[in-house]
């Protein structure tokens, strides 16, 4: 059942009158190209998603007037940042205006006393911290997708950092924002009032609330964000163990080393090391007693990082690891913050190339159940491997997930390649099947079903309110208060129930 | 412009590395041919594939400079160095 009218030449003259004629695009490709984002997508129904127009605003009362419009005609609103999600937050389930972002991409201000940078949410981390260079200073925030995602996805998704370990995550790093409400107000939130406070009491913590939205409940148009001093020196130290035991064992001593300089620790296990050896991408060495890997990774001053890093590489050794060498180390290091660079493809059973798109699990699961959870992981895809002959499994990661105390649990993912050309309505609902026994597992293991994409896609949505409890009640009467009309990026989250609607995230 | 040199065109012949994978430049590691059917490999001139490596390095050292002003590794240390069986 859709509610929602289609767009009428009047509307488009509206918003031309707010945006401008550049600023509104109805042409094929520019929609086409916003329908989609990295994460497995059924691309034999791509037409059914294609957003009616685009629009490219610079200012927050050019959003507060299109949202206002979309809301009076009951038009679906998509905001849309860098497009580089791995779940489904900026694709555009019941059509209508997709909001892009990224001309909102200035630096309004540096404020090096207070330690603060304000920006349009259209800027990127990279691109901004190229700008923060000449003051000695960054914004830490560190995904895979760091040369190409931008800050108001961050917001949207409530990222999660390479380097969290020591700076924090994205819902750590971001101290405030200005947020467009699906009726149009413009609000700004934080840590209680002020736009540069980093701990307030004062009233509800709204910050936390619009984090990780989604889209649900607004369209962010201005962030205030943390500074750091730029690191003086970063050492990066990748070990391997003759088992994946052994490598678990030793990630959980150098994770609890309590080092603050410590970014993170990786731990990879050995279905990953048979994916990184069997082409091109490798750099981890091939001896068959090389069974699984683990990183770590400091950054902070130069009197800081020395000292650390002998005791990164005594603990290392004493917990069962051999370093893997410098080149290895820093090398496969510098590569992490931009995985968006490797290109796709995975295998048949045959061992035939053919390209992939890339499924990223995220569960955040505790340092106790990571055993158990991937032993169940890859024996789920393996099954559906067989069954489906497009699913190709590139293995597991496990990431400390904490922000300053990295021990307690771990951002955990499976990589699955996924041969889209291949998928019909025939095997689409085995590829859904797969992802929702895998997000399963991660509840059943005490966990959480994603720790950084956010949960959107079908196959994840429904089970966020097996997930939240009682909590998706309160979930819903925020997004019917805030959203009366569900124009407010519609079908995500389950939230439609919200509205007496109970739809399934892709038709 | 140097001119044409056969060395820069024609890649060394390939030495197998695993069952899938085969080897014609140091740390370069290719699909073996055989298992690229229905996407087929592309023929590169000796020059491109450097070119590629190159650049890659060049990436990974200006990712370093991003990140921090200096990078210390493990023989900084007195203690680096690739393990002689790793």
């Amino acid at each position: 059942m859709n509610t929602f009218v289609a767009i009428g030449d009047t509307v488009v003259d509206e918003l031309r009158a707010i945006l401008g004629d550049e600023g509104v695009l109805i042409g094929k490709a520019a929609r086409y190209n916003r329908t989609r984002v990295p994460a497995p997508f059924p691309v034999h129904r791509w037409a059914e998603y294609v957003p009616d127009l685009v629009v490219l605003p610079r200012t927050a009362e050019q959003v507060s007037e299109v949202v206002k419009l979309a809301n009076r005609e009951r038009i679906p609103v998509v905001p849309r940042a860098g497009g580089t999600g791995l779940n489904d937050g900026a694709l555009p389930l019941k059509r209508g205006i997709v909001v892009d972002i990224k001309r909102m991409n200035q630096i309004k201000e540096v404020d090096l006393v207070d330690r603060t940078v304000t920006v349009g949410p259209g800027i990127n981390m990279l691109k901004l911290n190229e700008e923060l260079r000449k003051h000695n200073v960054m914004f830490p925030d560190d995904p895979a997708s760091y040369p190409c995602s931008l800050v108001g996805g961050r917001i949207g998704t409530s990222g999660w950092s390479l380097i969290g370990g020591r700076y924090g995550h994205t819902r750590d790093l971001v101290i405030s924002f200005q947020i467009v409400l699906p009726t149009g107000e413009i609000i700004e939130v934080g840590d209680g009032g002020g736009r540069k406070i980093r701990k307030s009491s004062s009233g509800f913590q709204l910050k936390h609330l619009f984090m990780g939205h989604q889209g649900t409940l607004g369209i962010v148009t201005e962030a205030t964000l943390e500074l750091v001093p730029r690191p003086e020196m970063e050492f990066a130290a990748f070990f391997h163990y003759p088992s994946y035991t052994a490598a678990w064992e030793s990630t959980g001593a150098l994770a609890k080393s309590g080092l603050a300089s410590l970014g993170g620790v990786v731990l990879f296990d050995e279905y990953k090391l048979r994916y990184l050896r069997r082409d091109d991408e490798a750099y981890i060495p091939r001896p068959d007693h090389v069974r699984a890997v683990v990183a770590t990774a400091l950054y902070g001053t130069r009197d800081e990082v020395e000292p650390a890093a002998r005791r990164i590489m005594r603990i290392g050794r004493e917990s069962g690891g051999t370093y893997l060498g410098d080149e290895i180390s820093s090398g496969d290091w510098a590569s992490r913050h931009d995985r968006y660079a490797t290109p796709l493809h995975g295998r048949l059973d045959t061992g035939e190339v053919v390209p992939m798109s890339w499924h990223c699990e995220d569960a955040s699961i505790n340092y106790s159940q990571l055993p158990a959870v991937m032993e169940k992981w890859h024996a789920i895809t393996a099954r559906y491997a067989e069954k489906t002959g497009i699913l190709d499994d590139w293995g597991m990661f496990a990431y400390t997930n904490g922000a300053y105390k990295p021990w307690g649990d771990y951002l955990t993912e499976i990589d699955i390649g996924i041969w889209e050309q291949k998928l019909s309505d025939d095997n689409w609902p085995d590829w859904v099947a797969c992802k929702r026994e895998i997000a399963q597992v991660a509840l059943d293991h005490g966990g959480s079903i994603t720790a950084c994409h956010g949960a959107t896609r079908e196959g994840d949505a429904e089970l966020i309110p097996v997930e939240m409890g009682g909590g998706f009640d309160v979930m819903l009467k925020i997004k019917a208060a805030l959203d009366p009309n569900n124009i407010m990026n519609p079908g995500k989250y389950e939230l439609d129930r919200a509205y007496g609607l109970d739809e399934k995230v892709f038709r | 412009m140097i001119g044409f040199r056969l060395s820069a065109q024609k890649p060394p012949e390939a030495r197998r590395i695993t069952d899938d994978v085969i080897q014609r430049f140091e740390h370069i590691y290719e699909v073996d041919p055989a298992k690229m059917t229905i996407i087929e490999q592309q023929d590169m001139p000796a020059w491109d594939t450097m070119r590629i490596v190159d650049s890659r390095w060049e990436h990974l050292a200006w990712m370093h400079d991003h990140w921090a002003d200096a990078v210390l590794t493990a023989e900084d240390l007195g203690e680096g160095g690739p393990h002689p069986d790793g």
